[in-house]
């Protein structure tokens, strides 16, 4: 069988570093980081991953009115020896899979490290500031990140019924090749899960604007940043039990499965009001 | 993509019993009983991580330490009798949401496990399952059998409460074994190995139940006991069994009166020619069994 790795072209780098970001996460938070550093880096896509093998491809999904297909490309961003994976978390073949961004990493682009970006979905408010925080495989990266603001003091075990990300998988596949990597992680308000979270985009991006010495003018999301707090401060002003649920995670205090699962579809269908 | 041996033990023509989690785990549970009783001793293991989605992470101070898998694991024993190979895999690997295994992980899995059992000279396989029969809870399952061979059926109706698959009442034109339970008995025979699957009976009205079926796993490893001419004590599964009678009582006592007549009628006619639950009676079991196996109080763990 023909290898699923498709190169439009095959990049020259001596060392770079491998960014990582799915579309299945909280918010589509990987997939919006991976965006924004091609958009503002220039990353040009030079392979992807054949879907033939990983996806069901039995149709497609369809969402908001949009096709969605499985698409698993890298891009490079030349002047920073940055690398970008974004992808569709595969559906089967898992470990292949993974082993294939590792290849293409490790001996196209001679990747020395390895960042996973992922959001995990909290019961806070979106006032609440975005706390980064960072799992590594091995102690030497996680001495390296010390001095940056990254909680990596986690203690965790994957609890019955439920099962580890995708995330964590690769970093055990890259661990098992000597690349250091580290999954950076970030909690999404869980009314902001159904829309984005360009806060937690930006908490991520200003980690690793510093890491790589990207140089990245964060003014357009920081503008996003603003008109969300309006969006979300208008939909407040509209609808009291909003506000009020909000208030109450403001305080620390955690609302009723009904008014939460309320202030999830109230905010999903104010946004998309507030778009169209 | 491999296999991990921890030793290579000399052993004398092993016959090897293999077996991966399905219904009730009739299977599992009768080989893990008589790995327990042998003393199985490790001997190796297939390589997790190109069959199967990690089940759990293990995050030490920030520091990702572990990621473990399921288990796919062979023993070994040697007895006076015959030496013997044991595999038993904790999950059946799946390209998705299915629960028994199908497609190329599942050839490459069984043809795994056959390799180790050629590699240590082994003539003979076993796997065993359940076998969904309109038989009742009250009545001691049988085994229903199927070999790769018109010898070995000869062999298997030499033993007690053991039948052919044909010999049942609307099987005679055959049927089939799904998953790696069977799949494994098909390449065997393909490879040139003798292959019998062992198959407990389970009620078809318990054959979505959350817990094990422990009678079903002693009829089985009756037979393996005879096959391998051991001796095993049955003490264990029998306080299952008991246990577990008294969950499906408790279920069974709920069923409408129409429903346990029916069924009630397999008991006296002893399997010869069962009452088939109607279409309307298996719908309503169906449609309930899941709320009355919550009332039942198992917290075994569904597969998905």
């Amino acid at each position: 069988m023909n290898s699923p790795l498709k190169f439009s072209w095959q990049p020259e780098l001596q060392r770079s570093s491998l960014v990582v970001g799915w579309s299945g996460d909280a918010s589509k938070l990987g997939a919006k980081v991976t965006d924004y550093l091609n958009r503002k880096l220039g990353g040009q896509s030079f392979c992807e991953i054949e879907p033939v093998e990983f996806f069901p491809l039995g149709g497609v999904a369809i969402e908001d009115d949009l096709v969605q297909f499985p698409e698993s490309k890298f891009f490079l961003c030349p002047r920073q020896n940055l690398v970008v994976f974004s992808g569709t978390p595969p559906s089967y073949q898992w470990y292949k899979f993974l082993n294939l961004i590792l290849d293409t990493a490790e001996h196209y682009c001679h990747v020395q490290e390895l960042h996973t970006i992922g959001g995990m979905v909290s019961l806070s408010a979106h006032t609440a500031p975005r706390e980064l925080m960072g799992v590594s495989n091995s102690p030497g990266l996680k001495a390296a990140l010390s001095h940056y603001k990254l909680a990596m003091g986690l203690d965790y075990e994957t609890p019955p019924g439920q099962r580890p990300t995708l995330n964590s998988f690769l970093l055990w596949a890259a661990k098992r090749r000597n690349m250091p990597g580290v999954n950076l992680w970030v909690p999404i308000p869980f009314y902001l899960v159904p829309v984005d979270d360009p806060k937690a985009q930006r908490r991520v991006l200003e980690f690793l604007n510093q890491r790589f010495d990207l140089g990245i003018d964060f003014s357009d999301l920081d503008e996003e940043i603003e008109q969300q707090n309006q969006i979300i401060a208008e939909m407040r002003h509209s609808f009291p039990h909003v506000d009020e649920s909000i208030s109450m995670l403001e305080s620390n205090l955690r609302p009723s499965e009904e008014e939460s699962q309320r202030l999830v579809i109230e905010t999903e269908k104010f946004f998309r009001e507030k778009r169209d | 993509m491999g296999i991990i041996l921890y030793k290579e033990p000399k052993l004398e023509k092993p016959d090897m019993i293999a077996c991966w989690p399905g219904i009730a785990n009739i299977g599992v549970i009768a080989i893990d009983t008589l790995m327990g009783q042998l003393g199985a001793e490790e001997l190796g293991e297939i390589e997790p991580w190109d069959f199967f989605y990690p089940r759990r992470v293990i995050i030490k101070a920030g520091v990702l330490e572990d990621l473990e898998f399921s288990r796919s694991k062979f023993y070994y024993k040697r007895l006076e009798s015959k030496d013997l190979l044991l595999f038993i895999g904790e999950e059946q690997p799946t390209d998705g949401g299915r629960i028994y295994a199908e497609g190329i992980k599942a050839y490459q899995m069984a043809n795994l496990v056959l390799d180790v059992a050629e590699r240590f000279g082994c003539r003979r396989v076993y796997t065993s399952g359940a076998a969904v029969a309109l038989t009742h809870h009250a009545l001691k399952p049988r085994v229903w059998a199927v070999t790769s061979r018109d010898d070995l059926n000869k062999e298997v109706k030499g033993y007690d409460n053991t039948i052919l698959m044909s010999e049942i009442e609307g099987t005679v034109d055959g049927g089939s074994i799904t998953g790696l339970n069977g799949l494994l008995l098909g390449l065997a025979k393909k490879r040139g190995f003798e292959a019998i699957c062992l198959m407990g009976e389970i009620p078809d009205y318990l054959s979505r139940a959350p817990f094990p079926y422990p009678r079903a796993s002693k009829s089985v490893l009756e037979i393996l006991a005879s096959f391998l001419r051991i001796e095993i004590d049955y003490r264990a599964l029998d306080e299952m069994a008991v246990q577990i009678d008294d969950i499906i009582d408790g279920i069974y006592e709920e069923f409408s009166s129409e429903i346990k007549e029916r069924l009630d009628q397999r008991k006296s006619i002893m399997q010869a020619k069962p009452e088939t639950i109607t279409e309307e009676d298996e719908k309503w079991i169906k449609e309930h069994i899941d709320e009355l196996f919550k009332k039942g109080g198992s917290a075994d763990e569904q597969p998905s």
